[in-house]
């Protein structure tokens, strides 16, 4: 095939510092390419060629390796004269925070990006700011771990024959669920393997639990989405429903307190929360990257914007308000909800895809990502990361779309 | 719920049908948008919403419909299959079949060729022509989704079979099928000049061959006429019999002239195809029954020599065949014949070896490997099916390979035993069979190949292999691998030791390779001088060749891109049938037709190959060679290497696989 005329360079030619996209992701580097917003790709080696071979200005990077070389992407970075870096993935938010202490001389961003990859930091510092948060605990063993189970069952009052209060146990460093155990006995504990310790461990909350993904700027929230989950790791759907969305001063209150507890000024924040029985906000976690679980691509077909876009005019402190006011619809003038349901195998082998006929006829249906499997054999879960495809869904009735999602979650797409 | 008319059904469909060649159209207007490093961000939707349409006839021909927009849209952008021009057919089989999306974008590939051939797009590096000449190719190496039957796998995963055998049909319908027989009928031809002891891909292919419709060019139908012969009933007699068993039947009652003109029928079919069938087997059960030495030279058509050896040998001879031939094993008929002559049965130790080995106590993994292969409830011991294997690789060396294993270096090793000492293969497979280990040497030191771990397959093997390969290679691999280890870390290539104790005293001891570190060739003159000087009979002074000599290749792909190493070994150099000078070497892939691209195309057939021989010209082998054993007492005038002949070997080195090296 020809190839196209390099894009970028030409993109560059208002003089606009570029951006640094920590990260492989296409969805940014395509949003950036469309609002003009020149930008260099910071990519492990191998994703590289491609993109050179297509235009793009790529510097290669190990983000894993952590040593005294580490400045040399800084310098990389400035010899393209970056005015700011943007993280894309859960790994690369520490890179974000310590290239950005340099390049927009914030002494501490660094340390701000070390609360979203701790999370034993990030409850702690919460919990200081008086957000409501679950116990919890950092744990180094396995003693450790089956100490805390037994005080908070303690703490509960359960008694011998009541099913024991259940606990959570995360690696202190990953994205999302990855690696989330959820402990139901004690047993649970002990056939853990010893590469899970460390670990937080902290208490079980019940109730609705939601994502938020606030794009901020100078401080202020452009944009609020609220994406309820129908069943954690299975299933959303954006915006919240009627119920939830009652909330939304309250939710947005939280924001902002968070926003403050965590010092932050411009970008996006996703962070997870429960709302309890009594209507009481209790705050998971939060993350400062592109969410999983497709929810920016729910935010799209909901909202009608491109929120890779978003992330990137908000994540540029220079960003005029004309700009913003420009770009963001109205968080009530959503058209459509809507949602997704992440399909895994439910057996333990499988051979062929079976896709519901009623449902590819369906109104509501958008579109799946579901070929034939992979492997016969399937894989246990990580994280909910390594799902087999997604269904995507929209329509005008949220409860239609919840009892869609909530169907086909027991339906088997594989024989 | 009852049977519903088809009428009911029809609208319902058509729509589907309908909304999703929209969603298709949509997906690919996307991508057609999409700036080219974003691509690859819309190419799984186009992929997904055509593979819905896979599912029926009207569906693919929608998708085809498209094609033409593929290649300019994007939809293989920088992927592996973005050059049409770099597409081999030889994969196209394995792509149908492959998981996830991997066969849709396969389908996907030929709708695009599909319509490069018929005109409706272009491409600067892939004419029409070139087009329909790989379609051809890929009908011919998928004759079984085009005519075959359901498999075992097929039947596990019906919708990917229904969805290759749909587009073979597409492709079969738009191409025509003329001119596939013959293409066929010439695969098969070349497969059978090398003669290989595996001969099961020919036999399917010759199957199948029988579906191909196609005008009925008589000089097409006797050839294949005679490989039906071969491997089916061979004669009037044995068609009006229709089994093997009442061939048989047929025979008792036969004059001895029929008899006589049965065996030569036969006879001359296993000599001029090295194919065989049951009916052979019957024929051959019959005369064995009266002893007839006489029929049975004829049935299998041997020489004098041959004819000699069998009379001298005649006791063993027959007990041999009584006991290995046999209706499970058909296709070791040939091995026999070529056994006898090599009048092999007049080395004792070969005579013995065998013997012992039909006596053998099996260790249960040579029983398993081997009964694993056989059909249940034939009949035959796992000790006559391993001597019946014993005895094809003996009267086939050069029909060894390596199957679907990275292991030619077991490979090169039992073809050259069988060559130059058969009973040492024998006890070596003796030892295999019964006590689940051989023992090795290595500088003083023994290796036992049952005590170690590794191995280059790390213990997977695909057993598509001959029964004597299926029981040695395993134990081979090993032993090599460890040996390798011990001789790691020497600052040499560590095959200067390991070659000799692996294949033994007739591997001589200096090697000479190409200085390759860090990816960087120097003294390439100096080792072209030597390789001309120890193996060009103009230069060698003499010294020619008598051992195969196990050495290395760099291999490139057609294109002449640098692709990797691999082993070979040089059976003889010789003068061809133009005078000009050949390296005949034996390549273990079981695949001798090669195209290394910039016109180097090894041949197995037509410049004086033995069977099972690939052979290049000496020039063009010299300049892919990067290892080579000599003999430093044997080595002519260095200095009398033309330098123009050396320059230009260079050149084309350099050019090939010197691309991905510096040169200094």
């Amino acid at each position: 095939m020809e190839k196209k005329t390099p894009v970028v360079k030409k993109a560059r030619v208002g003089k606009k510092a570029p951006v640094a996209l920590l990260g492989y992701s296409l969805e940014t580097m395509e949003a950036a390419k469309e609002h003009h917003i020149p930008f260099v790709a910071v990519v492990p080696e191998g994703f590289d060629i491609a993109l050179k071979e297509d235009g793009v200005d790529v510097v290669t990077w190990d983000f894993y390796v952590h040593n005294q070389n580490s400045d040399r992407l800084y310098e990389k970075l400035v010899e393209r004269g970056v005015s700011h870096a943007v993280p894309l993935y859960e790994e690369t938010v520490e890179w974000a925070g310590s290239l950005n202490t340099r390049l927009l001389k914030d002494p501490r961003a660094f340390q701000r990006a070390l609360l979203f990859r701790d999370k034993a930091m990030m409850k702690r510092n919460a919990q200081m700011n008086g957000i409501r948060v679950g116990v919890f605990e950092e744990i180094r063993s396995r003693d450790e771990a089956l100490a805390f189970f037994d005080d908070i069952n303690e703490a509960r009052l359960r008694l011998q024959e009541e099913a024991p209060e259940p606990v959570h146990l995360k690696p202190l460093s990953a994205a999302g669920s990855v690696g989330h155990v959820f402990v139901r006995s004690r047993q649970d504990i002990t056939s853990l393997p010893d590469d899970a310790f460390p670990c937080l461990a902290e208490s079980h909350l019940a109730g609705q639990e939601f994502s938020v993904e606030a794009f901020i700027h100078k401080g202020k929230i452009e944009f609020m989405n609220i994406t309820e989950y129908v069943h954690l790791g299975y299933s959303q759907i954006v915006p919240e429903t009627p119920k939830l969305s009652k909330q939304r001063p309250k939710i947005r209150k939280a924001i902002e307190k968070l926003m403050k507890a965590f010092g932050i000024v411009n970008g996006m924040i996703h962070p997870e929360y429960f709302l309890d029985h009594e209507g009481e906000l209790h705050f998971g976690e939060v993350a400062a990257r592109v969410p999983g679980g497709h929810i920016f691509e729910l935010i799209q077909r909901a909202h009608g914007f491109n929120p890779y876009a978003a992330l990137l005019l908000c994540s540029d402190p220079n960003t005029s308000k004309t700009v913003l006011d420009r770009f963001f619809p109205k968080e009530k003038d959503h058209k459509v909800f809507a949602a997704n349901l992440m399909v895994y195998p439910r057996k333990a082998s499988v051979h062929q895809l079976q896709f519901p006929k009623e449902l590819e006829a369906h109104p509501y249906m958008d579109r799946h990502t579901m070929f034939e499997p992979v492997t016969a054999k399937v894989a246990e879960r990580v994280g909910f990361g390594n799902h087999y495809g997604t269904v995507f869904l929209a329509g005008e009735d949220p409860e239609t779309l919840r009892e869609l999602v909530q169907r086909y979650e027991e339906y088997d797409f594989y024989e | 719920m009852s049977d519903s008319p088809e009428g009911s059904l029809q609208p319902e469909s058509t729509t589907a049908t309908a909304r999703q060649e929209q969603a298709l159209l949509q997906a690919l207007e996307a991508l057609e948008q999409a700036t080219a490093f974003a691509k690859a961000k819309y190419q799984p939707e186009v992929v997904r919403r055509a593979t819905d349409l896979f599912e029926t006839d009207e569906g693919l021909q929608l998708v085809r419909k498209q094609a033409h927009r593929f290649d300019s849209a994007g939809v293989f952008h920088a992927g592996p299959w973005e050059h049409p021009d770099r597409l081999l057919p030889a994969l196209v089989g394995g792509g149908l079949r492959a998981e996830g999306q991997y066969s849709s974008l396969e389908m996907l590939s030929e709708l695009r060729v599909l319509a490069i051939a018929a005109g409706d797009s272009a491409h600067p590096k892939f004419s029409a022509e070139e087009a329909l000449t790989f379609l051809r190719e890929v009908m011919g190496l998928n004759l079984d989704l085009l005519y075959g039957s359901e498999t075992e796998e097929s039947r596990l995963r019906p919708k990917v079979y229904a969805r290759a055998r749909r587009i073979l049909a597409m492709i079969e319908q738009e191409v025509s099928s003329e001119g596939l027989l013959e293409q066929v009928l010439d695969d098969i031809d070349a497969r059978v000049a090398q003669r290989p002891i595996d001969v099961s891909l020919t036999l399917k292919m010759i199957e199948q061959a029988k579906n191909i419709q196609g005008g009925p060019d008589p000089k097409l139908a006797a050839r294949l006429d005679r490989y039906l012969k071969a491997t089916g009933p061979p004669t009037p007699l044995a068609k009006k019999a229709d089994s093997p068993t009442n061939y048989r039947n047929l025979l008792a009652n036969a004059s001895p002239h029929e008899i006589e003109n049965e065996a030569k029928v036969v006879g001359k079919l296993l000599t001029l195809t090295g194919l065989s069938s049951e009916y052979h087997v019957a024929f051959l059960q019959h005369v064995l029954k009266n002893d007839e030495t006489e029929i049975l030279a004829i049935a299998l058509d041997l020489t004098e020599v041959g004819q000699a050896h069998m009379e001298q040998y005649r006791d063993k001879v027959l007990e041999l065949m009584r006991l290995t031939i046999h209706p499970a094993t058909s296709w070791i008929i040939y091995g026999f014949q070529q056994m006898l002559e090599r009048m092999l049965l007049a080395r004792p130790e070969v005579a013995d070896g065998l013997t012992k080995l039909l006596n053998l106590d099996l260790c249960p993994t040579a029983q398993q490997v081997t009964k694993k292969h056989l059909p249940r409830g034939s009949g035959i011991s796992a000790n006559a099916a391993i001597v019946g294997g014993a005895i094809a690789m003996l009267g086939q060396p050069l029909g060894v390979g390596q199957g679907n294993n990275p292991t030619c270096q077991g490979a090169r090793a039992l073809s050259l035993w069988s060559l130059h000492d058969p009973g040492y293969l024998l006890q070596l497979l003796t030892s295999a069979a019964r006590d689940d280990t051989v023992e090795f040497l290595f500088e003083g030191s023994p290796i036992l190949s049952g005590d170690i771990g590794g191995g280059v397959a790390d213990g997977k093997f695909d057993l598509k292999l001959d029964p004597v390969s299926r029981i040695l290679v395993p134990h081979l691999d090993r032993i090599y691998d460890e040996k390798m280890k011990r001789a790691a870390l020497r600052g040499e290539d560590p095959h200067k030791w390991v070659n000799p104790a692996l294949y033994g005293r007739w591997v001589a001891t200096s090697l000479a390779s190409i200085t390759m570190i860090n990816q960087t060739v120097s003294g390439y003159e100096d080792f072209l001088r030597l390789f001309y000087a120890t193996h060009h009979p103009l230069y060698d002074g003499g010294h020619d060749l008598v051992y195969p000599n196990p050495v290395g290749l760099l291999i490139t792909n057609v294109h002449g891109v640098f692709l990797g190493y691999h082993a070979v070994s040089i059976q003889r150099v010789a003068e061809d049938e133009e005078k000009n000078i050949r390296v005949y070497f034996f390549n273990p892939n079981n695949e001798g037709r090669q195209n290394w691209g910039r016109g180097v195309e090894p041949t197995v057939v037509g410049h004086w190959e033995i069977p099972g021989e690939s052979s290049l010209p000496f020039e063009h082998f010299a300049a892919h060679i990067y290892a080579f054993h000599y003999n430093q007492m044997e080595v002519g005038d260095v200095k009398a290497v033309p330098a123009e002949i050396l320059a230009e070997v260079t050149t084309h080195a350099k050019e090939g696989w010197g691309k991905a090296f510096t040169w200094l």
